[in-house]
């Protein structure tokens, strides 16, 4: 999958903007929207809101979890533990990329925020690393991998599954029989 | 890498071959040892090191895979092949002491491919060389996701250069996987690119394009 | 009340006159196409066919694009209701395309499915997939005996395509997230010492694991390929 369709697939999570403009319901095939009104908050796909901020239609309001001393938190937690935490959403990476490069200014200290979401990020992938490694070598046949993002999957998918693949048909190897001695005629 | 062909057919690894892998078509060319057990009457002319006119029984040549496998039938023996080295009771002692240290592209550059062709041919040794291709790969493994996966906009020959080529398959996804998110983070992917088949397009004449 | 309210209140109405025992919402359809999108993008055979979803997501997509051609330039939420059906629009093209690429990958197993298939069975394919999978085979053929096999001894001229294409490797692990909770799935066991064992799949857990053991809980509905 590309990355960008996992931040396609992000973009429908729902964000809290203070509209400055008003407009009765919308009626979307995915859902109704609004009313909106001036000043008074109110959720929308983050595609939306991304949109309505670009032409300044709105502020948006940054999800509770986009905070320095909490990301702080979590990020002491991400190093300590061995296992994956709990992320604050399943699209922390993506909500995090797309809302401070479209909306820095909403964001009180987008810079600081940036950094810790990067090094979540980075303790996770080689924690991911280490799993994968640790479920060839066992030649594991499942795995729980709970609190796992989309984004975080994808960027060694392909890999982890191809070397799987690989491994399956090396193994298969060992059975003698089926095959064995018996040339494919095309 | 960029050059990626639509729907590439990958090597089937195992015991059996994609008939339109490209890899497999390359493998199946790659020199086996093997000593004929009857004489070919009238082939000497395939055998380039002596003038007589058959192949006498005896003989050591060297025949490409796919003609070792077509001639080879258990119950009557035509010719008997031998082990390459590689696959050898000395090599695999070395592979399981520490495969990270053997040039794989050197000494395959179808390693596991190779070896699991290999076991077509009856020998009491298959189930050891069927382990040791194996646990060589697992052996391996880190070392192939970590190279590819720390990699990004170097040069990549350095850590490719002894890998054989279904890690260098491998390595490759690994590297699409991180550059796919590399560049998703940077923006790169919302920037709109002219395909290369079009840059390069524009370079030729339109005397060259006309028959 | 904007001229374009009354066009689109009334979203839900391409499903009222379906009499048939699942009413679905739009919002459920659209759910239900994103779901068969990543299904096929990530199942490594294809899946059966989702036409009923596809057709009904093509009637809204008609219907609200008819209602907008009514509403006149500016309007702030015909942009809106734009942008969603671009969206929707990207979600059907990317999974039929999956499913081109996938029977292009495959088109001889999938012929061969389709024509063991039983009486009653559903189809895996499409009409219009079936057709261009037909189409796909013959080209094939054709090209394969233009540009090598004539020119071949008269006995070397026929390619099996069943054996020359490779088959999905049903074996492939696969990432999935749990939608209904499934107890004693077995977990065949990778090396002789190995024990095969079984695991609860808990709603809302992740797992990988072998496509082959779960496959028919991703045609049921209950987990969802990631």
């Amino acid at each position: 999958m590309d990355p960008s369709e996992v931040e396609f697939l992000a973009e429908k999570e729902t964000v809290k903007i203070i509209p400055n403009f008003s407009l009765d319901k919308i009626y979307l095939i995915g859902g109704d929207l609004g009313p909106f009104n001036p000043g008074l908050p109110v959720d929308v796909p983050v595609w939306l809101a991304l949109n309505l901020k670009q032409r300044q239609k709105c502020r948006i309001v940054p999800p509770e979890w986009m905070d320095v001393e909490k990301l702080e938190d979590m990020r002491e937690l991400e190093r300590k533990e061995d296992t994956f935490t709990p992320v604050p959403s399943p699209y922390y990476m993506e909500l995090t990329k797309l809302l401070l490069n479209h909306a820095s200014d909403n964001i009180p200290k987008a810079d600081e925020i940036r950094t810790l979401v990067k090094d979540i990020w980075d303790t996770r992938i080689a924690k991911l690393r280490l799993s994968a490694d640790s479920f060839i070598s066992q030649q594991e046949a499942h795995a729980k991998l709970d609190n796992l993002t989309l984004m975080e999957i994808n960027t060694i998918r392909a890999f982890l599954l191809d070397s799987l693949n690989c491994m399956y048909k090396l193994r298969s190897n060992l059975q003698p029989g089926s095959s064995k001695g018996q040339f494919t005629d095309y | 890498m960029d050059t990626q062909s639509y729907l590439p057919v990958q090597p089937g690894v195992g015991m059996e071959e994609n008939f339109l892998s490209l890899d497999d078509i390359l493998l199946s060319h790659d020199r086996l040892p093997i000593r004929t057990e009857c004489s070919f009457p009238r082939l000497g002319f395939l055998e380039k090191s002596s003038d007589t006119q058959d192949i006498a029984e005896g003989t050591k040549m060297e025949l490409p895979l796919w003609l070792s496998k077509g001639l080879y039938e258990r119950k009557r023996r035509v010719v008997s092949v031998e082990l390459p080295k590689v696959y050898r009771q000395g090599w695999r002692t070395v592979f399981n002491a520490d495969p990270n240290v053997v040039d794989l592209h050197k000494m395959g550059p179808y390693y596991y491919s190779l070896g699991s062709q290999m076991l077509h041919f009856d020998s009491p040794e298959n189930p050891d060389i069927a382990q040791t291709l194996l646990q060589t790969f697992i052996g391996r493994f880190r070392r192939t996701m970590d190279s590819s996966q720390n990699a990004y906009n170097e040069d990549t020959s350095a850590l490719v250069e002894r890998l054989d080529c279904l890690e260098k398959g491998l390595f490759r996804s690994g590297q699409s996987g991180l550059n796919g998110f590399q560049s998703w983070e940077k923006g790169q992917a919302t920037q709109l690119t002219a395909s290369s088949l079009v840059l390069n397009y524009r370079k030729r004449k339109i005397t060259d394009v006309q028959p | 009340m904007s001229d374009a309210d009354a066009l689109f209140d009334d979203g839900s109405d391409a499903n009222q006159d379906d009499s048939q025992e699942d009413v679905m919402t739009p919002a459920e359809l659209i759910a239900k196409l994103e779901e068969a999108w990543l299904n096929e993008k990530f199942s490594p055979e294809l899946l059966e066919n989702k036409s009923e979803v596809v057709e009904c997501v093509m009637e809204q997509l008609t219907h609200m694009e008819a209602n907008l051609q009514r509403v006149k330039k500016g309007d702030a939420k015909a942009s809106v209701h734009r942008m969603e059906i671009d969206r929707i629009r990207f979600v059907l093209s990317s999974y039929l395309r999956s499913r081109l690429q996938k029977i292009e990958k495959f088109f001889p197993h999938v012929l061969e499915r389709e024509k063991s298939r039983g009486e009653g069975d559903p189809s895996l394919l499409s009409p219009e997939e079936f057709a261009f999978a037909k189409e796909y085979y013959a080209n094939t053929e054709t090209y394969l005996k233009a540009v090598a096999l004539k020119r071949m001894p008269p006995n070397l001229q026929t390619v099996d395509m069943l054996k020359a294409v490779p088959e999905p490797c049903l074996d492939s692990f696969v990432f999935l997230r749990v939608k209904e909770r499934q107890e004693n799935i077995l977990v065949e066991p990778e090396t002789d010492d190995q024990r095969e064992y079984v695991v609860d799949l808990e709603e809302g857990s992740q797992h990988l694991m072998r496509y082959r053991t779960i496959a028919p809980l991703v045609s049921s509905g209950a987990v969802q390929l990631i």
